[in-house]
């Protein structure tokens, strides 16, 4: 009884939210728990297995459920690689290179004007900020037919490497972008502007030689989160990259899907193409997408 | 006083070169918005109005596209089909997403693995997940293997399923397969989502509650829940947003005619093929406009359900 009294107070909370240990609903529960957890993580893990597997099937034996290959075979991949139009290597490039130049702009403008709307003071700032955030809520496809006829009037939708131009333009620059670079500068102490303008440096100079540096978490989060937009990205390709050597693995996916429709080894290996450079970065660098999707929300 | 004048204009050009620099460091980005977003919506609700195809306005129509879309028997199947995938898909993604991040917060091992492992199907490509997709839910695929293999045949057809039903391509089962498809790979957001409104909630509550002698239901359903309700309020009205513009996965499994039989013809779908194959540029941009509204009213009647919108 009186060995109790001073007990308890040692172990606060681990009995508030999961009952007593050695309560044997609680122990249950618990395995319950780990059952469900367990099993609903493999449900995310599997089918990704499970289309890496495929990949090194043949055909055939690409319709029996199993994860190892009988025979193992390279032809999916070969196939992926050489036969279909684009090839792999051309739609890997054409999304790299729409990924990174979306990526670069969105972190350039988003960071000059994520500064300009936290630090520099101008007529018109908080009304033109608000303007900008207001542009969240258009919907993508509101914007389809102006925006499709913008494209083309200026001469976007053709034949040549310009085409990619129109997608990066459309996606230079998100709101999202901004908000988060300009909640981010908002956070960092004043002190070092000011004794940069003591030495004399102009607003230019402040910007990329004292506060871009010192941005580097939230410009790393921007960063992601709009590669792996990008290079997701689905609904603006479609509509602008005609020409099939420009195609984007998504896009080239979705077409691929009615035209090789039971070559599954070759179909699982460009889906493990359009996965796997999104996985690395997220084994990587977790904690960053994390963040973003609070910002980000939820695209339908 | 020869001291003061010029200290003041240097305070003043001080003050113009800074907000040059602002309007200077903003220009790009706001003409990008003011052109590709503000004016391309204003735009769109102009085109709206004419009958407009690819050699531009051809006649002033008014509201006839807008009358014509009530009487578009196509357009009010979109309609219903988006409204069925949106009422099923909402309740259900936030029912599973809500279970994950409950059971995620107790005190569990491994909980930042399985956090990250819930996540992990958001961050895909959602056409390399669809394409899988069909794959996993083809006659031959393995999902029809499995339930063989369980001996749950004799059930699925009972409900009217042969052994190779084809999931996606028999409209019967297509929209109901993208919605399952959806719940699965949304199900870890919202968990985040829910994460953050559980870790608001204050021990206290949870106190007061277990030495009142609440069993972990109880809890769950009398405090918790209710507590809840700015997270439901938040993931409730995201997931709307997103699922009222449903497109890629019914694009991929159906592509622009949604197949089968009209079963996956989203609205922003049909609005895509009315911009794309048929050239109706103002009729499409009256769908988009009709889109919008949809959505506005969607959230306004959520915020009657969930109450005030909460402060943040």
């Amino acid at each position: 009884m009186t060995t109790q009294a001073p007990a308890t107070p040692l172990r606060p909370d681990t009995s508030v939210e999961v009952a007593p240990v050695g309560d044997r609903g609680a122990r249950i529960r618990r395995y319950l728990a780990y059952f469900f957890l367990g099993a609903y993580a493999l449900l995310m893990f599997v089918p990704f297995l499970y289309s890496v597997a495929t990949s090194f099937k043949t055909q055939p034996d690409s319709l029996r459920v199993s994860f190892i290959p009988d025979p193992f075979t390279l032809r999916g991949w070969e196939t992926a690689w050489t036969q279909l139009d684009p090839a792999l290597p051309v739609m890997f490039f054409n999304s790299a290179i729409i990924a990174a130049a979306v990526t670069l702009t969105n972190v350039v403008l988003g960071s000059m004007a994520g500064y300009a709307f936290a630090r520099l003071r101008f007529p018109g700032r908080e009304p033109l900020f608000l303007l900008v955030l207001a542009t969240l809520m258009i919907p993508d496809q509101l914007r389809l037919v102006p925006v499709y006829q913008l494209i083309s009037g200026v001469g976007l939708i053709n034949r040549n490497p310009t085409n990619y131009l129109s997608v990066v333009l459309v996606l230079a620059i998100s709101a999202t972008s901004i908000f988060l670079l300009r909640q981010y500068f908002l956070t960092i102490p004043r002190d070092l502007e000011e004794a940069a303008k003591i030495d004399g440096a102009g607003f230019f100079t402040t910007f990329w030689r004292v506060m871009l540096p010192l941005a580097s978490p939230a410009i790393a989060a921007v960063a992601i989160l709009q590669f792996q937009g990008t290079w997701n990205g689905f609904f603006w390709p479609l509509l602008f990259l005609q020409h099939r050597p420009h195609y984007t693995l998504p896009l080239a996916l979705s077409q691929f899907r009615f035209e090789y429709t039971s070559d599954w080894p070759a179909l699982m290996a460009v889906v493990v193409m359009t996965t796997l450079p999104i996985l690395v970065l997220y084994l990587f660098f977790q904690r960053y997408f994390v963040e973003g999707v609070a910002a980000a929300g939820v695209k339908g | 006083m020869a001291v003061r004048v010029p200290a003041l204009t240097t305070v003043a050009s001080e003050r113009r070169s800074e907000a040059l620099a602002g309007y200077g460091f903003v220009a790009i980005p706001l003409l990008l918005f003011l052109t590709l977003n503000i004016g391309a919506m204003g735009y769109a609700v102009y085109i709206s109005f004419w009958r407009w195809g690819l050699r531009g306005a051809t006649e002033f129509r008014g509201l006839a596209n807008y009358e014509r879309l009530l009487s578009d028997e196509i357009f009010l199947i979109a309609v219903r089909n988006t409204l069925t995938y949106t009422l099923v898909w909402v309740p259900l993604t936030m029912a599973l997403g809500l279970l994950l991040a409950v059971i995620v917060n107790q005190k569990i091992r491994g909980q930042t693995f399985f956090r990250a492992a819930f996540y992990f199907p958001a961050i895909a490509s959602s056409v390399a997940i669809t394409v899988l997709w069909i794959f996993l839910v083809s006659p031959e695929g393995a999902f029809n293997d499995i339930r063989a293999a369980l001996g749950l045949n004799g059930l699925f057809e009972a409900f009217g399923f042969p052994p190779n039903h084809s999931w996606v391509s028999h409209s019967r089962t297509a929209m109901a397969s993208v919605i399952v498809l959806n719940a699965w790979t949304t199900s870890g957001t919202v968990m985040l989502f829910y994460l953050a409104s559980l870790q608001a909630i204050s021990h206290e509550v949870y106190e007061a509650a277990a030495i009142d002698g609440a069993n972990a239901w109880n809890t769950f359903w009398r405090i918790t829940f209710p507590l809840l309700r700015p997270g439901h309020f938040f993931v409730a009205t995201v997931l709307l947003i997103g699922g009222m513009q449903i497109f890629d996965q019914a694009y991929v499994a159906g592509g622009t005619s949604g197949d089968p039989n009209n079963a996956l013809t989203t609205i922003v779908l049909y609005l895509y093929r009315s911009a794309t194959k048929d050239f109706s540029f103002g009729y499409a941009s009256a769908v988009g406009i009709v889109l919008f509204a949809l959505i506005f009213l969607g959230t306004l009647l959520q915020r009657r359900i969930f109450g005030n919108a909460p402060s943040w």
